[in-house]
């Protein structure tokens, strides 16, 4: 079955969007058609949540409820799901949702342009979670930018919910939700609009039927890069195929010693796994972007993107992953080492796609990971390093290490590593294998940090590890 | 107001459940005519150059184009300038900065419009461009010839000092990152008349720079403005955006909306001065400055715009809240080929106060003292040592009970103790603590703009219709001025609606800035209500033969003695009678005079006070840190609404505290900027704040002159409660060194600086 259409609920409201312009991004829609403007325009790239929105799916039966930013979202990703804008919230009476009644109680807002992008961000937060801790509220609207209010009153207003009865109006409006959305399950999607092309299949089986006719496509795992292309560049993508509709490739499989992770899992998804293996891998990936960001980003994305400020990949280096990647007819595992070529270029033919990335799980090795940026919240890395050993008597036994943002692409710092292959564990070890980084890593300086300050971070940091290794506690202030 | 009469009253900002539920309209949400067309601007490449050909043969036939304008289309004065000429809308000959506007397009969608600017061709002939200090210093490159004040015999005081030191240091630049970007639309009407409205603090300014634009009259020219979604500074002038739009409109003959795209909006609008102090200070064995001669130097980009003024802010702050006999300061306006510097929160106070604190830290680094016994030692007195460099006399001064009061409540002295220790236990880790003062002048230091107007009706069925020249941009002004006009009615909130500002409606008003819309305009709109009330109560005294009682205004009734008239009976009474319930109201700031050229006078009206306290923890080995703990004792005087001062304090705070650390704006040595989009630039997020806040108002506060409700503003000031950040984080620096030297650290304060920083101590202490 293939539709043309989008076909989305606008609250409760079912709406067709017959042929839309594949490259038209949700903001835009939202503003410009459905003429509701209380969703804002603040930097047309994810990095403000202004235009935050909520999308509702059915999982398991289930709504969740997940905020992204609406201005790097293309309008076909509406498509069997149930769009909530900030104008939403409020009932037919007039009456603010318990969110919007919190920012007014708390004096959350100011000049008011960042506070619908808030509101959508806490209505998502306060729906999908039974308690509000402070650490799910400063995660929450990590990626909303106020200028005026400093976020205390706003912080305060996310506190109060947890004395709110949970029951709105969309838990009363429940089950009718969850029957239309079932109605309109989405199908395979194939739009053709003046010379531009999109293709959301709904399975891998189409999707290699797809790749097989075509070559000048790009992959939408996400967006979140490719979107900009649009927004900032100001070109069009003439052929998009949106892989984020495989259910076959959103799953993370556990078995005794890897974990197995479908590309166009939602990092969000991913990161609450990995979380029970490697602790360091969560705190960094949820520094990675904010909850808008990580709710449609995914892994896969993030390695086809190889970007060298990509931050899962250093860390994915780091346990020595291996890169499932499929063509209409063939199937093959690369190492990640071996993956990234040159600046955002990879070993992914124009035909092939990753199925999935498999993350061995190195249950006796110390694992440690560290982003360093000029911002703590969702900021691009100056320099991310992540390390794993494997000690034994006080030795290391084995030992691998990567950095991101150190070179071209992200790198294992290979003559670092040989240094401390089957060395002590002491200071002196570490002092004296610090300086092969420089034979490894060769940073640029940019506006984000200088070459110097990069080397000489990468370089302690993993002084740091053996700080923490050596002491058993960790040694940072965030 | 009779003298009793203060309200002190918490409640929401008058435009709180809009903004909670999106219905609150800002420029770009405004609803359109069906024959409205979109705009884009057409940026220059260049930062420095002759413009030798630009062809706009594909801009035209670009895909929904309707019409372009270029310089050719400027039937009056090309310039924005709004004291000085410099500001060219489109330029003529040659380009000064990296993103100047060359040309525009409205088309059938703002996308299209901003595809088409994209395919200008255009040929420049290079010159060299000057972006930094340095450069312009080495160039001698100023925009007015360098300024020398001048108080005593600095150089005699120096020289016979015990001590003396000299060094220099740099405040940075800040992008505003108002979150509604720059933004106008504007409707053509009958006999060439423009309906403008536009995101702006300066709707006069505007009406006026887009009739002489047009070679029109202001009269032919109508702005309003709703709200604004931030300004902070960066909408007082920047007044690019709406007279392209109107010229655009005039052009088509069609409504025109422009919004620029984020990284345009930091592209080509100017930002916050950067500031260079090279100081030589002599001082006692107690820290006591006996002399001081500094030299000033500020980026002010490629034109005046308001650089003249912000710079004799900051000669105005260069003391802080402290008495310096014997002073010197050379000021030079350094020309550069980066967008204009613009106003920014603090108005070059802040600047000023940031090289004077780092040389009182440094006075204590060589002391080996606690800065916090420097700072003390230094302040105004009330009595003696009262008397500013520019010859005020500071007559309000409540800085040391402030201090003293805040460093109790913070329990400084024993966490600066425990700090020590810590330091002296842990290696990598270090904290610190530093507590800073605050005192800023309230004012436009250009006399005349200390003036304000209002327009305020009341129907005849009691209900108040309020206008005045204020520009409502978060800080709740229309909230605080509508809680006045109500307590002054005895009328509740709810009866006082206050439209948006409207230059038809109040005229010639100042900008909404220096941190004194609520102060003028409210007193404007107080006279409008006393003018009424005047003529109410003549018409009752005569119609019901009352003498000498006063009136009183009290929960809906007017009251004479014993005789009580309901507010809206008596209202429609007046009305069948012919009395006048409307009137405009004016207030003009009293006692301020200043003399620029001698630089003396009583610039400012009165002064606020405050105090903060910062705890941090630094990674001495990644320069990452963490702010602990804040505390913050701030002088609001008797607030109106202690809710929306106090979001004001802490948003202000966080403002100043990213200026100071992690917002740090690069060009490169061609005159690109690369930090333009929240992907590069970064403002603080919410782990940033710090991880206990306590913020309290001054309760003793009162503000001694008439000043409405006898409150004191709370707009700029706090921005500076966050120096004490920056001096947390060179406290935490310099125990690297065991407090013996002071450290090399320049604000912003990022991780890479500080570990820089820590690298020089870590140096000094090897050789």
């Amino acid at each position: 079955m293939i539709s043309s259409s989008v076909k989305f609920l606008l609250n409760d409201k079912l709406i067709v969007i017959k042929n839309p312009d594949p490259n038209q991004t949700l903001l835009n829609y939202i503003r410009t058609e459905l003429k509701k403007t209380g969703t804002k325009e603040g930097c047309s790239e994810g990095g403000c949540g202004a235009c935050t929105i909520v999308l509702g799916e059915l999982v398991d039966n289930k709504i969740e409820y997940k905020a992204i930013n609406s201005c790097i979202s293309f309008v076909p990703s509406l498509n069997g799901k149930q769009l909530i804008i900030v104008e939403d919230l409020v009932s037919q009476n007039g009456k603010l949702h318990p969110v919007q009644d919190a920012m007014v109680k708390f004096h959350g807002s100011q000049c008011g342009f960042c506070t619908p992008g808030f509101v959508m961000s806490l209505f998502s937060m306060f729906k999908n979670n039974k308690s509000l801790n402070n650490e799910l509220i400063t995660d929450s609207i990590s990626g909303n930018l106020c200028r005026c209010t400093g976020y205390r009153p706003i912080i305060d207003a996310a506190k109060s919910l947890n004395k709110i009865n949970k029951n709105d109006q969309f838990s009363k409006n429940k089950n009718k939700v969850i029957q239309q959305l079932k109605k309109i399950k989405p199908k395979n999607v194939y739009i053709k609009k003046d010379d531009k092309l999109y293709f959301s299949p709904k399975n891998i089986k189409d999707l290699k039927g797809i790749i097989k006719k075509h070559s000048n496509f790009s992959f939408l795992a996400g967006g979140t890069d490719l979107s900009l292309k649009v927004t900032k560049e100001r070109k069009e993508i003439p052929f998009i195929i949106d892989l984020k509709e495989i259910n076959e490739l959103d799953f993370i499989k556990v078995s005794k010693n890897y974990l197995e992770v479908g590309s166009a899992t939602p990092l969000i998804k991913f990161e609450k796994e990995i979380k029970k293996y490697y602790p360091d891998f969560y705190s960094v990936l949820k520094r990675y972007g904010s909850v808008q960001i990580r709710n449609v980003g995914t892994i896969g994305g993030n390695i086809a993107t190889a970007s060298p400020i990509g931050d899962s990949l250093p860390i994915l280096l780091s346990l020595n992953a291996e890169v499932l990647i499929e063509s209409f007819n063939k199937r093959k595992v690369l190492p990640l080492n071996h993956f990234f070529l040159d600046y955002r270029k990879t070993k992914l033919k124009k035909n092939e796609f990753i199925h999935s990335i498999k993350i061995p799980l190195f249950k006796k090795n110390i694992f440690k990971a560290f982003k360093i940026s000029k911002r703590f919240d969702d900021d691009i890395s100056s320099v991310c390093g992540s390390f794993n050993f494997e000690i034994n008597n006080n030795k290391i036994k084995e030992v691998y290490i990567a950095y991101g943002g150190m070179a071209a692409v992200p790198k294992r710092a290979k003559a670092c590593e040989k240094i401390l292959k089957n060395k002590p564990l002491t200071i002196n070890t570490f002092d004296q294998a610090k300086n092969y980084l420089e034979k490894d890593l060769s940073p640029i300086g940019d506006m984000r940090a200088s070459k110097e300050y990069r080397l000489e971070i990468a370089k302690n940091l993993l002084m740091k590890c053996f700080v923490e290794i050596n002491s058993n506690k960790l040694s940072r202030v965030n | 107001m009779s003298k009793e009469n203060y309200i002190e009253e918490i409640r929401p900002h008058d435009s709180a459940y809009k903004h909670v539920s999106g219905y609150a309209e800002y420029t770009d949400d405004i609803n359109e005519p069906k024959n409205t067309i979109y705009g884009a601007i057409g940026l220059s490449k260049k930062a420095h150059a002759i413009i030798k050909n630009i062809d706009l043969t594909e801009v035209k036939k670009s895909e929904g184009v309707i019409s372009v304008v270029t310089q050719r289309d400027i039937p009056g004065r090309n310039d924005v300038g709004p004291v000085f000429e410099g500001d060219p809308i489109f330029p003529e000959k040659k380009v000064e900065f990296f993103g100047q506007p060359l040309f525009a397009v409205a088309a059938t969608t703002t996308e299209l419009a901003r595809k088409a600017v994209l395919k200008a061709k255009v040929t420049y002939k290079d010159l060299k461009p000057i972006i930094t200090i340095k450069e312009a210093l080495n160039k001698k490159q100023f925009l007015f010839k360098p300024r020398k004040v001048k108080k005593g015999n600095p150089s005699k005081k120096i020289k016979n000092s015990k001590n003396n030191l000299k060094g220099n240091f740099t405040t940075g630049s800040q992008e505003h990152f108002y979150l509604e970007g720059q933004a106008a639309f504007v409707i053509p009407k009958e006999d060439d008349n423009f309906l403008v409205y536009s995101s702006t603090q300066h709707p006069s300014e505007t009406q006026q720079l887009i009739a002489k634009m047009f070679n029109q009259k202001s009269n032919s020219i109508n702005v309003e403005v709703r709200r604004i979604g931030g300004g902070f500074g960066g909408k007082e002038t920047n007044f690019m955006t709406a007279c392209i739009c109107a010229l655009l409109a005039k052009k088509s003959g069609q409504p025109v909306k422009l919004r620029l795209d984020r990284d345009d909006d930091i592209i080509l609008t100017g930002k916050r001065h950067e500031f260079l102090s090279e100081y030589e200070v002599g001082f006692n064995d107690e820290g006591i400055i006996e002399g001081l001669k500094i030299n000033l130097s500020s980026n002010c980009g490629m034109s005046p715009d308001l650089s003249a003024a912000i710079n004799e802010r900051a000669l105005l702050h260069i003391d802080n809240a402290y008495y310096i006999p014997d002073i010197e300061v050379i000021n030079n306006l350094c020309k550069t080929n980066i967008p204009t510097s613009t106003a920014f929160r603090g108005f070059g106070g802040n600047q000023g106060m940031m090289a004077i604190e780092n040389i009182i830290d440094n006075i204590s680094r060589y002391l080996k003292k606690d800065p916090i016994e420097v700072r003390k030692k230094n302040f105004y007195q009330k009595d003696k040592r009262n008397v500013t460099h520019y010859g005020m006399t500071i007559e309000d001064n409540v800085i040391n009970e402030i201090f003293k009061n805040l460093e109790n409540k913070s329990n400084y002295k024993k966490r600066y103790s425990n700090i020590k220790k810590f330091n002296e236990k842990n290696r990598f880790k270090k904290k610190g603590i530093a507590i800073t003062p605050l005192k800023f002048g309230i004012s436009f230091t250009t006399i005349h703009l200390n003036q304000a107007g209002a327009l305020v009706h009341i129907y005849t069925d009691g209900s108040v219709h309020l206008n005045h020249g204020g520009i409502e941009m978060g800080q709740g002004t229309h909230t605080k001025i509508a809680q006045i006009v109500a307590n002054s009615l005895g009328l509740p909130y709810s009866l006082v609606h206050i439209s948006s500002t409207n230059t038809a409606k109040v005229p010639n008003t100042s900008a909404s800035a220096a941190s004194s819309t609520t102060d003028l305009n409210g007193a404007a709109a107080l006279n409008a209500v006393a003018k009424i009330k005047l003529n109410l109560e003549k018409f009752i005294k005569k119609k019901y033969k009352i003498y000498n009682q006063e009136a009183i205004y009290k929960d809906q009734y007017l009251i004479f003695g014993n005789r009580q008239f309901e507010f809206k009976s008596i209202i429609q009474e007046a009305y069948l009678n012919r009395i006048s319930l409307s009137s405009s109201g004016f207030y003009s700031t009293p006692k301020i005079n200043f003399d620029k050229k001698k630089f003396r006078g009583r610039p400012f009206y009165y002064f606020c006070y405050g105090a903060a306290v910062s705890e941090v923890t630094v990674d001495t080995l990644t320069g990452e840190n963490i702010l602990e703990r804040v505390d913050i004792l701030h002088d609001a005087g008797k607030p109106i609404n202690p809710a929306l001062e106090l979001g004001q304090i802490e948003g202000g705070f966080v403002q100043g505290q990213g200026w100071l650390t992690i917002e740090e704006l690069k060009w490169k040595s061609d005159g690109q900027i690369t930090t333009f989009s929240p992907s590069t630039y970064k403002i603080p997020a919410v782990s940033d704040i710090p991880k206990k806040f306590n913020v309290e108002i001054f309760k003793e506060g009162i503000n001694k002159e008439k000043v409405v409700n006898k409150a004191k503003t709370t707009g700029e000031p706090p921005l500076m409660l966050a120096m004490s950040v920056f001096y947390a984080i060179k406290d935490a620096v310099a125990s690297i060194g065991n407090y013996q030297f002071a450290p090399e650290l320049n604000a912003p304060a990022t991780p890479e600086r500080i570990l820089m920083s820590i690298n020089k101590i870590k140096n000094k202490i090897k050789n």
